[in-house]
């Protein structure tokens, strides 16, 4: 097997399985680019609007629960205990979120065959400018995102390899496969790939439910060793801490409902059936998913202690290596977990960037540079944006510090500046692009400038949802002050 | 604009926006989860293994994760019907 109780390193039958998992990603892009109906962008970014209930639920799942969700949360919880609950709270809410505006972006979506999200915002707001400021904050954010996974696998590929895979290597060989899948066949191919990586990824957290607990001797007995050692983290947190989880909700709420890959998603599904279906389905899965990885968290405060901050986030591969040294059907079991730990961040990673590419293509190249272009054109030089978008990103995530990536790190809180687009703009008829454009450079300032004074949560509330209030607020007092018989967007255009 | 936009949604027959008390329970369900109600540094019993506090929050999640797929199956609906 070859592991030691602290490392998870994998023996070589485990690394051809889980290479075998890694081709068969390439093998569905293959079968995604044969299914191809046209050659549009609709066919490429959107999978012809043909998505059923399966796929659909799935790609949602895999897309909306990242690696962040394995590494992070349980990490999280290992510092802060049972506050972390507030994982399962805040990816229900995303849920929430689109009930206060896809039913009509959908509609409008159907109608209008929007691609991405700046094809509703150019159609209500009729403002080039405000399309182009919402689409540059949205491949920001999910720049960012794609990021954060690509150094997440290159770490892992280090580890299971025991470093005879340097992360680097990790990173450019998983970024290889994802985006020649990604071209082959764009959303199908995405999204049937999602559909291996969600049902690995629900796999993958039923095992780690099954196999942590017991590690520290059952859950009830976890939780009082705890108590006994570090009594705050199964008490009930102070008010502040409950304005921090109130933050929580608005920031992913709202923020992650206007993910753009999540966005797409709607927009994608074969009928308004399957997509109520599939956005019903979603609403439990934090508690199958999020809920699990607090568990395991809790577990890691006893079965290993004392570690230090930045060790903090590895603490789901070490209890893996723990599992793996153990027996070998805990061994096989870890490779199973680490399929999903893969398809957790390949599936969000592949969904960002076909989603920064959708937003190149036809937000920035087709509405400034060509806009006479046809569907052919478009579809290819999406396709060879995907290729310049990862080279970039690898070489990011190859070349940079960690506190480079900490600034990378602002990522709602300027995503969240396009809420009132979606939010209001869908509702607000008097709503104008100019007061939407003041209102987000307002809300824009006062959650760069509170996060870079220092202060990126005041009385527990996080700098963005602050900037957001304010722009609000803007738009709020915007609209009342507008004429009651203008045409905003006429006036716009 | 204003006669277009609301053209534009006049196929939607209910969305959940518009039906007031479905928010009034979203606010009576979030109010349950968010653990504002109890005595600082509160633990209570555990129950399966957690805290009291932390099952009420995860009943509560539970709780709105019902609702909201009763509020789609009912208060989501076009005129072109589903399909």
């Amino acid at each position: 097997m070859g592991a030691s109780s602290d490392q998870l390193v994998f023996g070589t039958g485990a690394l051809v399985l889980v290479g075998l998992y890694l081709l068969s990603m390439l093998g569905i892009g293959w079968i995604g680019r044969l299914k191809r109906k046209s050659n549009t962008l609709a066919d490429f970014y959107l999978a012809g609007r043909s998505m059923g209930f399966l796929v659909l639920f799935l790609t949602l799942y895999a897309t909306q629960y990242s690696g962040n969700t394995l590494f992070g949360y349980t990490g999280k919880t290992y510092r802060i205990g049972f506050e972390w609950t507030v994982s399962v709270l805040f990816m229900f809410s995303i849920i929430a979120g689109y009930m206060l505006f896809a039913p009509r972006l959908v509609l409008l979506a159907r109608k209008m065959d929007f691609i991405t999200p700046g094809d509703y915002i150019s159609h209500r707001f009729k403002s080039p400018l405000l399309t182009l400021l919402s689409t540059i904050l949205m491949i920001y954010a999910l720049g960012n995102y794609t990021l954060a996974q690509l150094k997440a696998m290159g770490a892992a590929v280090e580890g299971i390899t025991d470093g005879m895979v340097p992360s680097e290597y990790g990173i450019v060989g998983l970024a290889i496969i994802m985006v020649v899948y990604e071209t082959l066949g764009g959303m199908r191919s995405v999204a049937w790939t999602d559909v291996i990586q969600g049902l690995v990824l629900l796999t993958g957290f039923l095992l780690l439910l099954f196999t942590i607990p017991a590690m520290g001797g059952g859950l009830t007995a976890v939780v009082e060793k705890v108590g006994q050692l570090e009594p705050p983290k199964v008490e009930v947190p102070s008010l502040e801490g409950c304005n921090t989880w109130i933050s929580y909700v608005f920031l992913l709420g709202c923020g992650a409902a206007i993910y753009p890959q999540a966005i797409q998603r709607l927009y994608a599904s074969r009928s308004l059936r399957v997509l109520k279906r599939s956005l019903a389905l979603m609403a439990f899965m934090p508690l199958t998913t999020t809920l699990i990885a607090l568990v395991c968290g809790m577990v890691a405060i006893v079965v290993l202690p004392g570690l230090e901050r930045g060790e903090t986030d590895q603490v789901l591969a070490r209890l893996c290596a723990l599992v793996m040294s153990q027996s070998t059907l805990g061994y096989w079991l870890v490779v199973v977990v680490f399929a999903a730990i893969l398809a957790a961040l390949m599936s969000t990673a592949d969904s960002a960037l076909l989603s920064i590419s959708s937003m190149i293509t036809r937000d920035i190249y087709q509405a400034h540079i060509r806009p006479r272009s046809n569907q052919s054109e478009l579809t290819l030089v999406g396709k060879m944006c995907s290729w310049v978008i990862i080279a970039l990103l690898v070489l990011i995530a190859i070349g940079t510090e960690k506190t480079l990536i900490r600034l990378l790190e602002l990522k709602f809180e300027l995503l969240i500046q396009i809420v009132p687009c979606f939010f209001l703009g869908l509702y607000w008829r008097r709503l104008s692009a100019r007061t939407v454009l003041g209102g987000m450079v307002a809300g824009l300032v006062v959650a760069l400038g509170l996060t870079w004074a220092g202060h990126p949560r005041v009385w527990g509330f996080h700098a963005g949802v602050i900037g957001l209030a304010l722009n609000l607020i803007w738009c709020a007092a915007g609209t009342l002050i507008a004429p009651r018989e203008a045409d905003p967007a006429a006036r716009q255009g | 604009m204003t006669g277009q936009m609301k053209n534009e949604y006049e196929e939607l027959v209910r969305e959940p926006r518009k039906v007031r008390w479905v928010w009034l329970v979203y606010l009576l369900l979030y109010a349950i989860a968010i653990p504002w109600y109890w005595p600082a540094g509160y633990r209570g019993p555990l129950v399966a293994g957690f805290p009291l506090w932390v099952v009420v929050t995860l009943s509560a999640v539970l709780l709105l994760a019902c609702w909201t797929a009763w509020v789609i199956a009912h208060y989501w609906r076009d005129q072109g019907g589903e399909e």
